[in-house]
């Protein structure tokens, strides 16, 4: 023991921590020797250590990325010993270098840089350490009801038997199992019942609809058992019974789960948790990117805009929190500190509460909640009155236009818009209905064999009708119209230009009335418009929840992004842009493995969802079975327009509404927690009866996996694949890789003889060899290549990646030279074979993308230079399409409830309606507005049990104006309870004999409108580690620490209509957060 | 934990303990001069690193960074490291704190950068204020004459350090700091409270390795044992991540500032972004009127 | 005579008592450690700080209350230098054995003797105390041979009581410094500190002779002019004290910035101002000079002791008072919330585990005490030496 460390460099691989140690100590040892005081041994001034902290090395160092909060900031996974001690910022990625490194910089030099990342990123340690996960199916005691929170530990295989069998499993009586559900199993006959659905739907005149549906009975006279109920063939096959919810899902997984649910199990539900998010916004960007698709109005996408706020000379954050959430804090704080503080750029922060962005704003406009509508409109107004807007953007009505003047977006602002009797726009006109131009015969997108007439749409130039076509291209179609269009007449009918509509809705209230709605100051409104449209394109309104979770939300939100269409800032530097990334699925050609495609065999599920979404409640055999008196309103809402209804999964289930479900498979998520208004989920999971079957994947016992079934343990972020995508702020086309970083601590187990940790994918796996799903198994992706292990599916998905999206493979990564090959295995050498087996990988990638693979996973994904990500004045990933300003197909909808037609366009309606548009009003006693808002050390549930994070901030607060304190006779530090009209008792009541209290002290403050309170997410757990439970008899003990503070969504209003669901944007879909009055009891 | 190690680990100890007896001839190393630094150690061989990005600016960090190799080469006494920190650029996001903390493996209890958050004004012209504060590194320490055996002192390169093998825990050094900058390590762990219940969940003993690791502080493999072993007892403080910087890595608290706010570099290499910041009128420091000098100065 | 052997078996009773809560605090102390203590990082010394500077504070108050006998050969109070050294001597071992409990690192104390940082105010204190103490072991060695007739110990017990004195000034200072030196503790960073130390010393001295004389020294003829001449050097004592905490307190109540005024604001009104008003002021304070005024208790032994013990208690508090507020203040505004753990905390209040240790090392001391002058040959209290 007398050498010392200083000969073990960094790069020797085989130096496990213990080794590092006994070094290290030899070191002190040693100079000790040498005559040095201890003092000098153990500093840095002893030296032997120097350059030995393997952590510092790439060798040591997985990149990945992170899954905290969704953000997905990309990350180095530093370990020591095979364990995760250290997580830093990836330095490849955008979101936490700014700009990140060039995507081929020498992988070695790497080791020693590190990007920023958020507390919650650093504290990740603790999600995956954390002591609570569960590592083994447990499954509800038998004999004891859902909630109790006693288990008991079962095999892998005995629970997937189970559940796929059914039985009587808990002493109840027999549960079904999927096997039963697994009814529909013939790809080719459901393709046909799905086709007899569609023209069903289709069918306007009511009789003729009931004798197609005699005639489907006929017709599929050999499959009715097959269907859920064959009166109502448009519901679909008992397939659809089994429903899959997730709560965050990422790409890899999300193809993982369609491949299992939709393509192998034939069940059209499965749905996120999209409108508990950011709903309205995902849902009126997708109004606004419909598309003309063969005659109609189609092939809208789910996204949304955000500003690229690293160009932008002024930003207006409405609802937003960047410092704080928003996908977020390591991505977008640099663009803006870095902006105002170094060049001068200004923001305005539209909250209610001084959140950490607004404590630093140029302007904090203190909003009324829910009148973020009626702020567009005044600004909108303004900048149409001052004519503050680009006429040469707006005035362009189709791609040529557009083009002409350099833009790649245009609008529907000259568009002419038909008025019905009362005024109001409906569709727009086409050529041939005033005889402009005849309709015109167009190839089928779908099949170009056959054709479809295509009618021109009509705008005024100088006062004279010109027939356009939208996509036109060439210069000679290039059309501009006149933005003003008002009491024109045009071959009988009365018409207005999109621009004039959206005027005439601003205009409805002068910019004081619109300022009083909001609560501000119209001085200050002005003010605002006025710098908005002082900075070209470098300017933006960037939204995002306190915009869309509303009542009113797709129109606050459409009126936002109508704003912004006026300074036709779309895809410019500075602007709104969106999203994009690198297919790794294999869908662009050439890519080595389509996986879409590569499949045994494939269900087409059809059907109506039980969210019943993108489908319209008049079409429905629901609906003409009614009565003509009992139609409105609807029992439950429609969504045409949106998806991913989280709020209205759970509730439907318990209303058996379109159709009663018969198992419910959760995945990561926690709607009773997440939803507001949550506590009313619990009714319907704890009742055998309504759900029959709970099964939920969690890595601990949560909020509401604590009343599921069987928990399945899930690896953890750092312990998984997936495929994270983009957010819409994010110039650069990338693809983060979330990839094994740490030893799963989960149980392994065995699936198509193959070992593997026991998650989400072994699951799925286990079901399908049991049902022998013809997607998975030996042949799952094609004849001769197995889908027996995640790696099978996610492997290549890595080698699409690598491989790029050109078909002469110009576009591949480079190859991984031999050091990055050593360093990429040294650096997973604590892997077990079942995750990681170099062998095994190299053969499902493919010799020849071998080392591309490697390029891309020693980087953590795929990501764009900086230098490529703007051209000019303009982003160089576009969105390029038409911006919906004015929606013919929103216009075409008739609500569920009321039966009327939705607005097409931007226009003020008043928060806090409840599902059939009736104002929700409590009476007085309920005298202040209740709002949320998050903290950036938290999270839902994950960051409960992350206690480093816990000591920023052990509770959450009930944040209040000083005013409002002594207003109420409350003193600063006091309990109090927070009670609303749909929970007068202030309690989340678990229905398991616990009822928890919500409770939480009183933070006075100055940063709050007055007459509003807030509360920050991620307390108030009443599971998660927080509470006893009970396994095989053992009782575990909870740790309090992870119950602290309060969670007051159980006090969000419950729809008075619904009973069962909270209040929610009926278009967008949005559940919402902000529009309860609530008062404070004493506590 | 290997029973070896653990020996290991203790025999240690107790040798230093001995060692450390019969070094006591050197007495008082106050009155032998201080602090001898080993000027000519072995210098560690600094990765090279990478290029900025293509057709832009590199970031921040990346820029310090290469002002942190270029005065590594320096003889240590010639360097002069400052934190700088933009308090306009600070938006309290507390990733430092964290940062911190996981890089130093700090238990409950013990915390060197905290980030003080301060609300001002009165609505509705409020605005607020975040401040973090990590050792000021005082050109004039309080908090090292009243040690009473030296554990703490101003290193060669101008970093105020604790020799957690000698400091014998009585806490003068923390009262005498005007900043509340040192802790005290009371020897929690953050998950000792949870229960172990192995095979039924993770539970505690398969889950409390990342804490117990190897924190590396002062180039040191100090890992968490059960006993009373440094820096368990100790006083700990911030120590600008000395072992981060000689290795080329900026301090934790800088690389992860999602502000860019808290900046760091050798304030006597006039072209380095500190030595340019700190020229500024716009520069303060805490307590000024104490007379402690910090090295870390604030930007308003 | 019968009253005060009751006394002594109560007093026997409740240091024993004292003491064995006192070893299971030790046995807290040594085998789950420092963290069941509720000083921390912030309110970095608590009680075992102060009642090491109160022992330390009695035991060189002692000395200097022996020195009337042995250095200065004051008629009157010859024969009660032994009883005021052997306090000397079992107080500072409970005052260094507390402060050993405070360190993180027991085991290296050697280091302060072997590696120390002679310009450290603390390093100063461990020597100054150590040497003190083999100073009062040396005083107690040469006191026994004095007891046992050999009077060529008197000389050198003058010289080894003169060191003694300096000392006990010396050290009653230090400890004052020990808080001064911390410049930024505005209300312990003033010269007056240090220099009010020894007064407090001293009147810890007189204190606790006044109880041991007043419940414990024969009754002789003696023992009233003793205890009239040390009440009336309590009483000008106490009117020094007050005055001191007048001088303090108004000054930084006046001064007005919330440095200063803060830490005397939370002693007079924060969550323990009771202690300040009823125990400091009210026991240790008014109570003693009230009842130093009216001569009619004068005489009472019985009383005296009382006074005695009331005005240790009063300083006991003072001690507190001195350290526990002016640690109570955040060094910067909203620390306390910046960040939260264990012994991260502001507002101190001793844990059972402080108690423990602090009631045992007391009785422990008050024990020894009684135990010696009882049992030990050499201080047994001849009436015939005082009747001299
Ligand atoms: N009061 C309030 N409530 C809110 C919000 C708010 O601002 N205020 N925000 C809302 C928003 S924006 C959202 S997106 C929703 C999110 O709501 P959800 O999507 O429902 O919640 P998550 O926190 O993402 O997921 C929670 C569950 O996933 C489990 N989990 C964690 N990691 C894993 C894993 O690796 N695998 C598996 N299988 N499970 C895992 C956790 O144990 C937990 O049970 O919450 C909403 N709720
Ligand atoms: N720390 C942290 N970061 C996260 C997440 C997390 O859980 N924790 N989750 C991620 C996810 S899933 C999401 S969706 C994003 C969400 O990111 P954001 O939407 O930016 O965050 P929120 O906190 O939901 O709301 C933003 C702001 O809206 C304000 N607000 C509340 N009510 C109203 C209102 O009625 N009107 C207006 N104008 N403003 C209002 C709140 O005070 C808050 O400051 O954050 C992501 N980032
Ligand atoms: S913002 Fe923080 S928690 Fe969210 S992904 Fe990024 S580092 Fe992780
Ligand atoms: S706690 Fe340690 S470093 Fe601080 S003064 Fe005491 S011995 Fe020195
Ligand atoms: S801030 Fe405190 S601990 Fe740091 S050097 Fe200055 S006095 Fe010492
Ligand atoms: S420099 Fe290092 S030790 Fe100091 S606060 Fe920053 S991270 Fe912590
Ligand atoms: S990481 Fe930077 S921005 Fe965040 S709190 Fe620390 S100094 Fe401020
Ligand atoms: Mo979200």
């Amino acid at each position: 023991m007398t050498d010392t460390s200083s000969s073990q460099t960094s790069t020797q691989p085989t130096m496990s921590r213990r080794e590092f140690l006994r070094n290290a100590g030899a070191a002190g040892f040693a100079s000790a020797f040498l005559g040095l005081t201890p003092a000098l041994a153990l500093t840095q001034e002893g030296g032997a250590e120097s350059g030995a902290i393997p952590i510092h090395s790439v060798e040591n160092q997985i990149y990945s990325v992170c899954l905290q909060c969704n953000t997905i900031c990309g990350i180095k996974v530093k370990l020591l010993d095979g364990v995760a001690v250290k997580i830093d910022g990836n330095p490849y990625s955008p979101w936490t270098m700014n700009p990140h490194l060039d995507y081929e910089t020498p992988f070695v030099q790497t080791g020693t840089v590190e990007g920023a990342i958020c507390p919650k990123g650093q504290a990740g340690l603790q999600t995956v350490y954390d002591p609570y996960r569960v590592v083994k199916v447990l499954k509800r005691k038998p004999g004891t009801p859902r909630g109790a929170n006693q288990w008991i530990t079962i095999s892998f295989e005995q629970a997937l038997n189970e559940i796929v069998e059914g039985g009587d499993l808990f002493g109840e009586g027999k549960v079904p199992g999927l096997r039963e559900s697994y009814a529909l199993t013939d790809a080719k006959v459901a393709g046909e019942m799905a086709a007899a659905v569609k023209k069903i739907l289709a069918e306007k005149d009511e009789e003729k609809k009931k004798g197609l549906v005699e005639e489907f009975k006929q017709t599929f006279a050999a499959y009715l058992d097959t269907l859920i109920d064959p009166d109502h063939p448009d519901f679909g096959p008992k397939n659809n019974q089994v429903v899959f919810n997730w709560g965050r899902m990422k790409g890899g997984r999300s193809d993982f789960i369609t491949r299992f649910f939709r393509d192998g199990f034939g069940t059209v539900n499965t749905h996120g948790h999209t409108t508990v998010c950011q709903g309205s916004l995902y849902f009126t960007g997708k109004a606004m990117s419909e598309k003309l698709v063969d005659g109609k109005w189609n092939g809208g996408a789910k996204f949304y805009w955000q500003g690229d706020i690293r160009n932008s000379e002024f930003i207006i954050f409405v609802g937003a929190s960047p410092f704080e959430g928003n996908y977020g804090p390591p991505l977008r704080v640099p663009k803006i500190t870095e902006g105002s503080v170094n060049h001068g750029v200004k923001f305005v922060v539209v909250d209610p509460r001084l959140s950490k962005t607004a404590g630093k704003a140029w302007k904090w406009l203190p909003i009324q909640p829910g009148s973020e509508g009626a702020m567009a409109m005044a600004l909108i107004r303004w900048v149409l009155d001052n004519e503050r807007y680009d006429a040469d953007y707006l005035s362009a009505v189709n791609k040529a236009a557009a083009a002409l003047k350099g833009n790649p977006t245009w609008t529907q602002a000259a568009w002419l818009v038909k008025l019905d009797e009362e005024g109001q726009p409906t569709t727009f006109l086409r050529a041939s209905e005033i005889g402009l131009r005849e309709k015109e015969p167009r190839p089928l997108s779908t099949d170009p064999e056959k054709t479809y007439d295509f009618d021109y749409f009509v705008t005024l130039r100088n006062g004279i009708p010109v027939a356009f076509d939208p996509y036109a291209e060439s210069e000679a179609d290039a059309v501009f119209g006149d933005l003003w269009v008002d009491g024109v007449t045009l071959g009988g009918f009365k018409v207005k230009s999109g621009l004039q509509i959206i005027a005439d809705s601003a205009r409805e209230r002068t910019i004081e009335e619109w300022a009083e709605l909001c609560g501000l100051d119209a001085k200050d409104l002005v003010e605002v418009a006025r710098e908005f449209t002082s900075h070209g394109k470098r300017a933006c309104a960037d939204i995002h929840r306190g915009v869309s979770q509303h009542t009113n939300g797709f129109y606050n939100v459409l009126a936002w992004y109508t704003l912004n269409a006026l300074i036709g800032n779309y895809d410019y530097a500075g602007g709104l842009i969106k999203a994009t990334t690198y297919d790794y699925t294999g869908g662009k050609k050439g890519q080595p493995y389509p996986l879409g495609k590569m499949a045994g065999g494939k269900m087409a599920p059809f059907g109506l969802s039980i969210i019943r979404h993108d489908a319209k409640y008049q079409e429905s055999t629901l609906y003409t079975s009614l009565p003509k008196d009992k139609r409105y309103p609807a029992k439950r809402n429609w969504y045409p327009l949106a998806s991913d209804v989280y709020q209205e999964v759970i509730p439907s289930i318990g209303d058996a509404y379109p159709y009663p479900v018969k198992a419910l498979f959760l995945y990561m998520g926690s709607p009773v927690y997440s939803l507001p208004a949550g506590h009313k989920l619990i009714e319907v999971l704890t009742d055998p009866k309504k759900l029959p079957l709970f099964i939920a994947f969690d890595i601990t016992i949560g909020e509401t996996s604590m009343f599921a079934d069987y928990i399945f343990p899930d690896t953890a972020y750092l312990e998984r694949w997936e495929f994270n995508g983009s957010h819409p702020s994010v110039p650069f086309k990338v693809q983060g890789i979330r990839q094994p970083a740490v030893a799963p601590v989960v149980e392994e187990v065995e699936v198509y003889g193959q070992k593997m940790p026991l998650n989400m994918e072994a699951v799925l796996l286990g079901i399908a060899e049991r049902l022998n799903l013809p997607n998975f198994g030996q042949n799952g992706l094609g004849e001769g290549i197995p889908l027996i292990h995640q790696d099978d599916f996610y492997l290549r998905m890595v080698a699409n990646l690598a491989f790029g999206e050109k078909e002469d493979g110009s576009d591949a990564v480079p190859d991984a030279d031999d050091e990055e090959l050593r360093v990429f295995e040294t650096a997973r050498r604590h892997l077990p074979s079942s995750v990681f087996d170099v062998q095994r990988w190299k053969t499902i990638v493919g010799d020849a993308l071998w080392r591309k693979a490697v390029y891309v996973l020693n980087r953590g994904g795929r990501f764009q230079n900086f230098s490529k990500a703007y051209k000019g004045e303009q982003v160089t990933n576009k969105y390029g399409q038409m911006v919906n300003i004015y929606q013919e197909k929103t216009y075409g909808i008739k609500d569920a409830m009321t039966g009327k037609h939705l607005y097409g366009y931007a226009k003020y309606i008043p928060a806090a309606l409840d599902v059939t548009g009736k104002p929700v009003e409590d009476g007085p006693d309920f005298n202040l507005r209740l709002i949320t808002h998050r903290e950036i050390m938290q999270t839902k549930s994950r960051t409960s049990g992350n206690y480093w994070l816990n000591a920023l901030l052990s509770e959450n607060t009930v944040i209040m104006n000083v005013q409002d304190v002594e207003r109420l006779g409350l003193k600063d530090g006091e309990r109090v309870k927070i009670v609303s009209a749909s929970n007068p008792d202030g309690v989340w009541n678990l229905y398991n004999g616990t009822k928890v209290p919500m409770i939480g002290k009183i933070k006075a403050v100055q940063g709050m409108r007055p007459g509003v309170v807030s509360f920050a997410l991620g307390f108030g757990h009443f599971a998660y580690g927080g509470v006893d439970f009970e396994i095989d008899g053992i009782r575990v003990q909870g740790d309090p620490r992870r119950t602290r503070g309060f969670h007051a969504n159980a006090a969000m209003r419950v729809d008075p209509y619904l009973g069962n669901t909270p209040l929610l944007d009926p278009v967008g879909g949005s559940a919402v957060f902000y529009d309860t009055m609530v008062k404070l009891e004493r506590a | 934990m290997a029973d070896e190690e653990k020996s290991m680990r203790l025999s240690r100890r107790n040798f230093i303990k001995i060692v450390g007896v019969a070094g006591a001839a050197l007495a008082s190393r106050r009155f032998l001069g201080g602090h001898t630094a080993a000027a000519n150690r072995p210098r560690v061989e600094l990765p090279e690193l990478p290029a900025p990005p293509a057709n832009a600016d590199a970031d921040v960090l990346l820029r310090m960074q290469e002002e942190l190799a270029r005065a590594l080469k320096k003889p240590p006494s010639e360097r002069r490291w400052v934190m700088v920190i933009d308090l306009r650029k600070c938006v309290g996001c507390h990733a430092c704190t964290i940062a911190c903390v996981a890089e130093n493996k700090l238990p409950p209890g013990v915390v060197y950068r905290p980030v003080i958050e301060k609300e001002i004004g009165t609505y509705p012209n409020v605005s607020r204020l975040f401040v973090p504060r990590p050792c000021m590194q005082c050109e004039k320490p309080p908090c090292t004459p009243v040690c009473p055996v030296n554990a703490t002192y101003t290193n060669e390169e101008g970093v105020v350090v604790v020799d957690y093998e000698q400091c014998i825990g009585c806490r003068a050094c923390i009262t005498a700091c005007p900043y509340g900058a040192r802790t005290s390590d009371f020897g929690y762990t953050y998950t000792e409270e949870t229960p172990v219940a192995d095979g039924l969940i993770l539970g505690r003993e398969r889950a409390d390795d990342y804490e117990r690791a190897s924190n590396f502080e002062y180039g040191k493999g100090y890992d968490r044992p059960g006993d009373h072993g440094s820096p368990i007892g100790n006083a700990r403080k911030c120590h600008f991540c000395l072992h981060r910087l000689h290795e080329g890595l900026l301090p934790a608290c800088v690389t992860t500032c999602i502000g860019r706010a808290t900046l760091f570099g050798d304030a006597n290499d006039p072209d380095s972004l500190v030595a340019e910041l700190i020229s500024k009128p716009n520069v303060t420091v805490l307590k000024e009127e104490l007379g402690t000098k910090p090295r870390v100065y604030y930007l308003v | 005579m019968k009253s005060e052997l009751n006394l002594k078996k109560v007093i026997y009773g409740l240091g024993a008592i004292a003491l064995a809560f006192g070893l299971w605090g030790f046995y807290l102390r040594f085998f789950v450690g420092e963290r069941l203590v509720n000083y921390g990082s912030y309110v970095v010394w608590g009680l075992w700080v102060a009642m090491y500077l109160f022992y330390g504070g009695i035991s060189t108050g002692s000395m200097m209350i022996a020195s009337l006998d042995y250095l200065f050969g004051i008629r009157l109070f010859k024969g009660s230098g032994k009883i005021a050294l052997w306090a000397a001597v079992v107080t500072m071992p409970a005052a260094l054995v507390t402060i050993a409990m405070d360190l993180g690192h027991m085991e290296r104390v050697w280091k302060v003797f072997l590696q120390p940082n002679l310009l450290s105010v603390m390093a100063q204190l461990v020597w100054g105390y150590s040497i003190f103490m083999v100073v009062l072991l040396a005083a107690l060695w040469l006191v026994i041979r004095l007891e046992s007739g050999k009077q060529d110990a008197r000389p050198w017990l003058r010289f080894v009581m003169g060191v003694g004195l300096f000392l006990s000034i010396f050290l009653s200072g230090g400890v004052g410094a020990l808080l001064g030196v911390n410049a930024s503790r505005e209300a312990w960073h003033t010269a007056m500190l240090p220099a009010q130390f020894p007064v407090f010393s001293l009147l810890s001295g007189c204190a606790l002779m006044l109880t041991l004389l007043g419940w414990f020294a024969p009754a002789d003829e003696k023992r009233p002019q003793q205890l009239r001449a040390l009440s009336i050097g309590l009483l000008i004592l106490l009117l020094v004290k007050t005055y001191y905490l007048w001088v303090d307190y108004s000054q930084a109540l006046y001064a007005g910035t919330p440095v200063a005024s803060e830490a005397v604001t939370l002693v007079l009104f924060g969550r323990y101002g009771w202690a300040f008003w009823l125990l400091q002021l009210g026991l240790g304070m008014v109570f003693p000079i009230a009842f130093l005024l009216s001569r009619r208790f004068q005489q009472s032994p019985f009383w005296s002791g009382v006074v005695g013990v009331a005005v240790l208690v009063g300083i006991a508090v003072a001690r507190a008072n001195i350290i526990f507020p002016m640690l109570s203040i955040p060094e910067l505004e909203g620390l306390a919330q910046a960040f939260t753990g264990p012994h991260l905390n502001y507002d101190y209040y001793p844990s059972l585990m402080e108690w423990a240790v602090t009631l045992g090392v007391t009785g422990g001391a008050a024990l020894a005490w009684l135990i010696g002058v009882d049992y030990l040959p050499f201080l047994k209290i001849k009436t015939q030496e005082v009747a001299q």
